[in-house]
Order: structure tokens, then C-alpha cells, then sequence
């Protein structure tokens, strides 16, 4: 396999699912082509101005910063539903309609589900 | 041989994902290098001393697995996190774990192993709900 999609749909800091979506993500990063796709309720983790600290667990926006590499593209539909459409989110990352975000999935050489 | 890996996500009795990825691997060993790995719940899928009332006890399933050749690893974070400690000193007096809570064949591993299994692997299939 040459291509990993990881796909998240789950939101952050409620469980473990986007901590562990992103650790499986950046350590695959060595090896192959790696896409994170938030889907659903993982669009919360685009949200800009995170602040974890009240809760005692890593802010996982400053992963995604410190990541830059990393490839992570948002269900633009699944932002509007929620009303973050126009809300400011993290800079780096990619919004795709709902035909891009299941072409990327389909490119790639597997998806893994968290 | 062409190498399949499963990953699953979730513990035991939840689901019947542990169940599924047991069939699948012993399907395919033979035809393939079977590697599975277990990421967050899944990690108390090969705990020792399970005994399900209504359901296979899926963690002599997962070590007849390994016994049979497939490769079983847990990811050591998620394993830490719930009680389940690797210990290097194990494996080097022969144990087939090398975590005394787990069933023996199956390892408690970096996570840089799945990303491993996933680049040498010509089919992936993910279980999670």
C-alpha cells in the first residue's frame, strides 16, 4: 500500500477516536501517502481556537499544526450542517464537496475507518 | 505471499468485529501473511481470563489465531492507557507475549508497526463501529 485515508468522523476530545485518528496518521506519514478525512461530527476538529487545557488533554489543533505535512481534507457539507461553515478554522486544512472528498477516499490504497 | 492486514477498534461483546476479523484471518491464512492490529478498545480484546457468558471467548480465539501464524500486535499507548504493560523481560525468557495479562502470541507494539503492516500489505480491511 502506497496510500492511507484515515477517515474521522468522530468529535474531538468526547473519546479517544481523534487523538488516536491522528497519532495512527502522522506516524504513517514515514511510509506512505497519508489523508485524514473528517467527516460528520470529526468537522469539529477543523475548528480554529481550540483550548483543551480545562480539560487536561493535548490540544489536538496544535497537532495538526505541528503536522503541516499531513493531509487533511473536511467534508465542506457536514460544516455547513453543524453552522461552522463560516466559522474561522484551521488554515491549513483542505474543504472538499462531497464528490472530492469520496474520490480521495476512493484513491486511495486503503481506508481506515476510526 | 500476498499479506492482508485487519485493524479493529473496539472490545470485545460490543460488537461482533473481533468475531468477523477472526473468521476473515483464518480464511485467509494459508493464502496470506495475516496481520492484525488493535487500536484503542481493542487492546482488551486478548486479556486473559475472560468468560463470556453468551459469547466465543475472543481472546483464545485471537491466540488460536497466532498460534496458527497470523501476526497479533496492540498499540502500546492505547494498551498503557487501559492497565496492559509491556514487559521486555518476557519475551526474552521465551514467553510468546510480552505482556503478563494477555493471552500468549499476541504483543504489545509501537504504533509505527501498523503503519509497517499497512505499507506492506496488499489488502487492508478496517472493523470499527
Amino acid at each position: 500500500m502506497e496510500s492511507v485515508f484515515y477517515l474521522l468522523d468522530t468529535a474531538p476530545y468526547g473519546s479517544e477516536k481523534a487523538f488516536g485518528a491522528l497519532n495512527a496518521a502522522v506516524v504513517s506519514l514515514n511510509r506512505m501517502s497519508v489523508t485524514l478525512g473528517l467527516y460528520g461530527d470529526g468537522v469539529y476538529l477543523a475548528a480554529a481556537g481550540q483550548n483543551s487545557r480545562k480539560l487536561g488533554v493535548p490540544n489536538l489543533a496544535d497537532i495538526l499544526y505541528a503536522y503541516g505535512e499531513l493531509k487533511v481534507t473536511v467534508h465542506e457539507p457536514s460544516l455547513v450542517k453543524r453552522g461552522l461553515f463560516g466559522e474561522t478554522l484551521i488554515e491549513t486544512l483542505e474543504l472538499t464537496d462531497e464528490v472530492d472528498f469520496f474520490e480521495a477516499m476512493e484513491n486511495s490504497d486503503c481506508v481506515i475507518l476510526l | 505471499m500476498k499479506t492482508l492486514t485487519i485493524t479493529l477498534t473496539d472490545g470485545p461483546y460490543v460488537s461482533e468485529y473481533a468475531e468477523i476479523a477472526c473468521k476473515l484471518a483464518e480464511n485467509a491464512i494459508g493464502r496470506y501473511q495475516v496481520n492484525i492490529f488493535l487500536y484503542l478498545d481493542a487492546v482488551h480484546i486478548p486479556k486473559k481470563g475472560q468468560n463470556p457468558s453468551f459469547f466465543t471467548n475472543a481472546g483464545e480465539l485471537f491466540s488460536r489465531l497466532a498460534e496458527k501464524g497470523a501476526v497479533i500486535r496492540a498499540c502500546a499507548r492505547c494498551a498503557a492507557a487501559r492497565g496492559y504493560l509491556a514487559e521486555d523481560e518476557l519475551t526474552n525468557e521465551g514467553n510468546e507475549s510480552n505482556c503478563r495479562d494477555y493471552y500468549p502470541g499476541i504483543k504489545i507494539t509501537s504504533l509505527y508497526e501498523l503503519s509497517e503492516m499497512l505499507s506492506k500489505s496488499d489488502r487492508v480491511i478496517s472493523l470499527s463501529m
